[in-house]
């Protein structure tokens, strides 16, 4: 994948997890190959089943897009699966330490549980942005 | 026999439009055109950018008051 | 045929792999590490390890959520 897209995502903070997805799902669409290594607080804000204000929490932007409907995150990356190729990966040790199973996880979204050393191995053949 | 349809992704934040026009395409035979109606500046550009990556034909970039009509075919 | 046995049940990614790689530095040339892990990553992790390494990855197995490798030392 020598154009591949690597991102990791981390951080539990709204505007940063809706710029992770906006940055996979266009590049996904636009025929880039994409993958997503989900860990630390942003892994907490992909469980299943929360509402809206449960999941995102961020400062004055955030409001802003919940205000405006802008595209929600979590669609943002259905739609970027659903129209190109995009794997999003639960950081396995994050995934222990919360003592949660990929069922606890929101459906048809993650491609599995994974560990740095294959993500990191794979993102030298392309470009690996952390959020 | 082409067919044209509209999109109105007036009101749509980016990447609204452009995923919209995605979801559309998917659905249409290749010679038919999806004009897409955007008020969002960003999707103007990114449009047709897009368009250009994955191989698409972009027809025409129209400003209106107060939105963007562009017109796309699909090629493939 | 094992030369040693590494117990990584319970530890949480990276440190199976991390752990592994140090029971390999001690080992002679051509023995066999097995390793036992709870991880659900360690399967793709050992595999680029290996390949990254040159440690060859001669089996990797699950049984329910234990997962099994035996890795031989590169030369």
């Amino acid at each position: 994948m020598s154009n591949g897209l690597f991102i990791i995502l981390c951080s539990g903070e709204h505007e940063k997890i809706q710029m992770a997805a906006m940055m996979a799902s266009v590049a996904a669409v636009s025929e880039r190959p994409v993958e997503v290594f989900v860990s630390m607080n942003a892994l907490l804000a992909f469980a299943n089943g929360l509402e809206s204000a449960e999941r995102y929490h961020g400062a004055e932007f955030s409001e802003l897009l919940r205000a405006k409907d802008a595209p929600d995150a979590i669609s943002l990356l259905q739609r970027g699966k659903e129209f190109g190729d995009l794997k999003i990966w639960a950081c396995s040790m994050a995934l222990d330490v919360q003592g949660w199973e990929m069922s606890h996880l929101e459906k048809d979204l993650f491609d599995g549980p994974a560990g740095l050393t294959k993500f990191l191995s794979d993102a030298e053949q392309g470009q690996l942005i952390t959020l | 026999m082409s067919e044209r349809i509209t999109i109105d992704a007036r009101g749509a934040f980016c990447p609204g439009p452009l995923m919209e026009l995605i979801a559309a395409l998917k659905t249409r035979q290749i010679g038919d055109e999806i004009e897409i109606l955007s008020s969002d500046k960003g999707s103007v550009t990114d449009i047709p950018e897009w368009c250009k990556k994955v191989k698409h034909d972009c027809l025409s970039v129209d400003e209106k008051e107060g939105y963007w009509s562009v017109l796309v075919r699909k090629a493939k | 045929m094992v030369d040693q046995v590494l117990d990584a049940q319970g530890l949480v990614c990276p440190m199976p792999v991390l752990e592994a790689k140090k029971a390999l530095a001690k080992m002679a040339a051509g023995a066999t590490l097995k390793i036992i892990a709870t991880d659900p990553a360690a399967k793709g992790d050992f595999e680029v390890f290996c390949r990254n390494t040159g440690h060859e990855l001669l089996e990797a197995s699950q049984d329910g959520s234990i997962y099994s490798f035996r890795i031989r030392r590169a030369p």
